[in-house]
């Protein structure tokens, strides 16, 4: 990374305090990342991405208060000159803001050493640049010979560093590399199958770029001439693709931030059955070959794992330190005085706005790293052979919407590949279906967990998720039959 | 150099080095976010950004880039590697784009007010006062109110080697209230974004905070009185411009995007359903309902969520009929699918950022107003539903099979509008059923804005979602 200056941080974090910040963060991300777009069984468009900036989180309060006021700053292509004239202007200007009832401090341990977390570079990105087109052509061509008529997708891979440091001293730098395609293929008009790469190290990526190629290919054929469903109530068996988005948004509840803006339904649901006992989740940092693993949080807190539900109860929320005061604060009647909610190094400069843009504000909120399912004991194989009612095999989904997260009710639309299973056996592929649900209810449903875990991030997949295959009984199908 | 000089000289060094077409953006933007809970703030902060965005068509083959360092020779780099990754790849169909006028022109989105005349003070009084009055209005019944407040001034200036050079100048503000309703374990929530292309001034109008306070007292009442009801038979369903608007962005925008009919958002936003209709006949043959409807996107609209007067290809905008008097009239088009289609661009393409390429994207979507009043639409409705707003909602991928979740919607029966409120009435009908059940259209229009999104890395865009009430016939409702 040739723009890369670690020195910029102590400059940052030490202009902040000497203009009166209490406390500052001051993190440094230079990222080179590029993507190829194709449809039609062509490249579309090549992209490249040159990034170069420091965010800066700044507070100023009473250690004890109800909140403490706060601002973030993000100086785009950062040389020493920008820092001295943006931030004690950024600091004047945090006395004009009211508190952010949101914020109540940062770690100020001293963390001397961090964990170390496998497979997060592979140098080989750096000659990926000119042979990515080639490998996606190949990809294409598997895909068509397998059956696919035309192919579609994307291939997003990149380099980044990352530098940390607090006023407390906690941070150190570390460089990544990542790879993630999608691949789509469509055999006839409606009839598709996708599959995903997901990958920090590139040492097999030809052949998993070829494997997700034949494998969207051969779903795709296999779906060809699908009827539409019957309304009604089966059996679910979901792919991992769709695990992940539907178990995601029951997820992102474990947070208390989410309690807090009325979008968790699992909000009062702490030490409860949320699910079948087949079902434990973890957040995990540390997970080898994680798109988002990392030695520590953006407070410098060393990474460590989270049990979010274990054998179907819910565990524990996720949390920085602001959050865990607060939400200590906030149920101090409920909690045993020797409770006490601590961080669990999810602290993130996150986007807070509601418009999904670059430009939406950040601040440091509880944000997930990747989550990581106990796996099961069932072969995808044996899932199918144990169907003895109606059940249906989903292999991706899009344009998941609530009816009201709170309750966590919700439908969601099928797409690609989607096959009815009788008496054990696939027998046919389906069309036009849509799945109804409740999020908790689904989750207690749930009868086989898989014993191979895949992880998937994608267009409708935002927390890079590690999951099996499940199955889950009653679930309901709907269909616009007018 | 300044933005403006480094984006002329990198249209001139695309072309130096073999590019066919060469085209650089460069924005300056500034965003102020004002986001609280209960009238409490939980964060306020302003957020510069510069940058500029290249593209690049080197034998048919495009390439895109974009950097925030403003020097000449990053952008030289950058321009380098994107003509060497455009060369590396190989097209059976070479990428063409459609013949524009040459246009420099400059334009700015009407302002009164400037953001930076305002205030932090009053920004965050205004927030604290619409609060005050939510809480007001809807006693305990709204328990968790979350309100964004958000400016954005943008500055862009877009240069191509066909010569054209567009300027311009947009402010916008949103606002987004998130009110989470509770009564007796009974619970509703509903999202309201409201937005326009202009400056302070708009937000000062008293009909802004009313409106708001409105909606929130209807979602009150929603969460005390609705009850769920059973429809053995088909009933007739009146809908407001709230729930017309979104049909219209779903069910008829997006499946008119071109890019999708041809399959470039295959892997992610999907492709369309139109394409099997065009397989079949023409556009202009292609019946889509009954001869009152006519579905419009209109940018030029002042003030609007959605407006703009010059498309990020340099092409002059227009207002567009997707479907007029019940046919499939006119795609939305950028200059490379302008030119498959063996015409012009009607200035569809939109970037959000400087960092995001230009493609084909919705503005302001709705159903053309009628000629009926509300009134006369519900007065002959024998037995009905009125559905005012909806909650949950979903569509295929091709944009047919859809689903609208009734929040706000009350009984009709005998022409009137009764008090009896009905819970979450589902509407799960295709593209073609909504179209074709519709048989009055009123003159009434009301819009809102909504954050439209698509494409990969995704690029959301504000657009409104409004129009007039329509009345479908014979619907099935859940």
């Amino acid at each position: 990374m040739e723009r890369f200056d670690e020195e910029l941080l102590e400059m940052a974090v030490e202009e902040a305090t000497r203009s009166g910040a209490k406390e500052a963060i001051a993190e440094l991300v230079e990222e080179d990342t590029s993507q190829i777009r194709f449809s039609n069984s062509s490249i579309d468009v090549n992209k490249r991405w040159d990034r170069y900036h420091l965010d800066l989180f700044l507070s100023k309060g009473r250690p004890f208060s109800l909140g403490r006021k706060i601002s973030t700053l993000t100086i785009q292509d950062p040389k020493p000159k920008k820092i001295r004239e943006r931030v004690p202007k950024e600091v004047r200007k945090l006395e004009e803001l009211p508190k952010s009832k949101l914020y109540w401090g940062m770690d100020g341990d001293s963390h001397s050493s961090y964990p170390k977390v496998n497979d997060l570079y592979d140098r080989s990105i750096e000659s990926f640049y000119d042979k990515a087109p080639r490998l996606i052509e190949n990809t294409i061509r598997e895909s068509m010979k397998a059956g696919a008529k035309k192919v579609a997708g994307v291939l997003y891979f990149g380099k980044r560093k990352r530098g940390l440091l607090t006023s407390y001293g906690n941070g150190g730098t570390y460089k990544t590399s990542h790879c993630e395609a999608t691949v789509r293929s469509f055999h006839e008009s409606g009839s598709s199958g996708q599959n995903l790469v997901v990958r920090r190290d590139l040492s097999d990526i030809e052949e998993n770029l070829l494997n997700a190629g034949r494998k969207a290919g051969e779903l795709a054929k296999k779906s060809a001439d699908a009827n539409d469903g019957k309304e009604g109530t089966y059996d679910l068996i979901m792919n991992p693709t769709v695990g992940a988005n539907i178990f995601g948004n029951l997820l992102i509840g474990a947070n208390p931030i989410m309690w807090i803006a009325g979008m968790s339904c699992l909000k009062g649901k702490m030490g409860e059955q949320i699910s079948s006992k087949k079902l434990s989740v973890r957040d995990d940092p540390l997970v080898d070959g994680g798109l988002n693993s990392r030695p520590f949080d953006a407070e410098g807190t060393p990474s460590k794992r989270t049990s979010i539900i274990q054998d179907g109860e819910f565990t524990g929320l996720i949390n920085n330190t602001s959050s865990a005061k607060l939400w200590r604060f906030m149920n101090w009647k409920k909690l045993k005085f020797w409770v006490r909610p601590k961080t669990t190094s999810n602290s993130k400069l996150g986007q807070i706005g509601m418009t999904g843009t670059e430009n939406d504000p950040r601040t440091l909120i509880p944000k997930p790293s990747n989550y990581v399912f106990e796996p099961g004991d069932y072969s995808f194989e044996e899932m199918i052979s144990s169907s003895r009612r109606p059940t249906i095999y989903l292999t991706s989904n899009w344009y998941t919407r609530f009816t009201n997260m709170r309750e966590g009710k919700f439908s969601t639309v099928p797409r690609d590949a989607m096959f009815l299973i009788k008496e054990g056996e696939i027998q046919r592929p389906l069309k036009n279906l849509r799945l109804k649900g409740d999020l908790i209810e689904m989750a207690k449903n749930i009868e086989e967990i898989g014993k191979e875990l895949k992880q998937v991030k994608w267009w409708e997949v935002e927390t890079p998720t590690f999951i099996p295959y499940i199955k889950i009984k009653d679930c309901k199908f709907t269909r616009a039959r007018q | 150099m300044d933005g403006k000089s480094l984006s002329d000289h990198a249209v001139e060094y695309g072309g130096k080095k073999g590019a066919q077409y060469s085209e650089a953006r460069f924005v300056s933007s500034v965003d102020e976010n004002y986001i609280a809970r209960n009238g409490k703030f939980l964060s306020i902060q302003e957020k510069p950004t510069q940058g500029i965005g290249i593209r690049i068509l080197v034998d048919g083959c495009m390439s895109f880039g974009s950097t925030d360092r403003l020097e000449r020779k990053a952008v030289e780099n950058l321009i380098d590697s994107l003509i060497r990754s455009a060369k590396q790849t190989r097209r059976e169909e070479p990428i063409r784009l459609s013949e524009e006028k040459t246009i420099q022109k400059s334009w700015k989105s009407p302002v009164k007010v400037p953001f930076s005349d305002v205030s932090d003070e009053e920004k965050q009084d205004f927030i604290k006062k619409l609060d005050k009055a939510l809480k007001q209005g809807t006693g305990k019944v709204i328990k968790n109110r979350v309100v964004f407040l958000n400016t954005k001034k943008e500055d862009k200036y877009v240069a191509n080697s066909d010569g054209s050079r567009i300027n311009s100048n947009r402010s916008y503000i949103s606002i987004l209230t998130v009110m989470n309703a509770d009564v007796n374990g009974k619970r509703e929530q509903r999202l309201l974004g409201l937005g326009s292309t202009s400056g302070w001034e708009w937000i000062k109008k008293k009909s802004i905070k009313k409106r708001i306070v409105k909606e929130a007292k209807k979602l009150a009442k929603t969460v005390r009185n609705a009850e769920n009801v059973q429809f053995k038979e088909p009933i007739d369903v009146v809908v407001s411009g709230d729930v017309s608007g979104i049909m219209a962005h779903e069910n008829v925008g997006h499946p008119s995007e071109a890019d999708r009919i041809m399959g470039r958002e295959g892997a992610q936003a999907g492709e369309s359903f139109y394409k099997d209709l065009m397989e079949e006949s023409e556009i202009g043959k292609i019946k889509m309902g009954n001869e009152n409807v006519s579905i419009i996107d209109d940018p030029t609209m002042r003030g609007s969520p959605g407006h703009y007067l010059y498309d990020d290809e340099c092409v002059k905008a227009r207002k567009r009929y997707l479907v007029k008097n019940g046919y499939l009239n006119e795609l939305l088009l950028n200059r490379e699918y302008a030119h498959k289609f063996d015409t012009t661009s009607n200035a569809a393409s939109r970037s959000n950022s400087y960092s995001r390429e230009p493609i084909v994207r919705m503005s302001n979507t709705f159903f053309e107003p009628g000629q009926h009043t509300k009134e006369e639409l519900i007065e002959d409705v024998e037995k009905g539903i009125l559905m005012n707003s909806f909650t949950e909602w979903n569509i295929d991928d091709r944009r047919f099979h859809s689903k609208y979740v009734g929040l706000e919607a009350y009984l009709i029966k005998d022409g009137k509008v009764t008090d009896k409120m009905i819970k979450r009435p589902v509407l799960e009908l295709t593209t073609e059923s909504i179209l074709q059940s519709i048989d009055a259209v009123s003159k009434d229009y009301v819009s809102r804005m909504a954050t439209c999104g698509k494409s990969d890395p995704m690029q959301p865009v504000p657009v409104s979602v409004g129009g007039p009430h329509l009345r479908m016939r014979d619907i099935e409702v859940r």
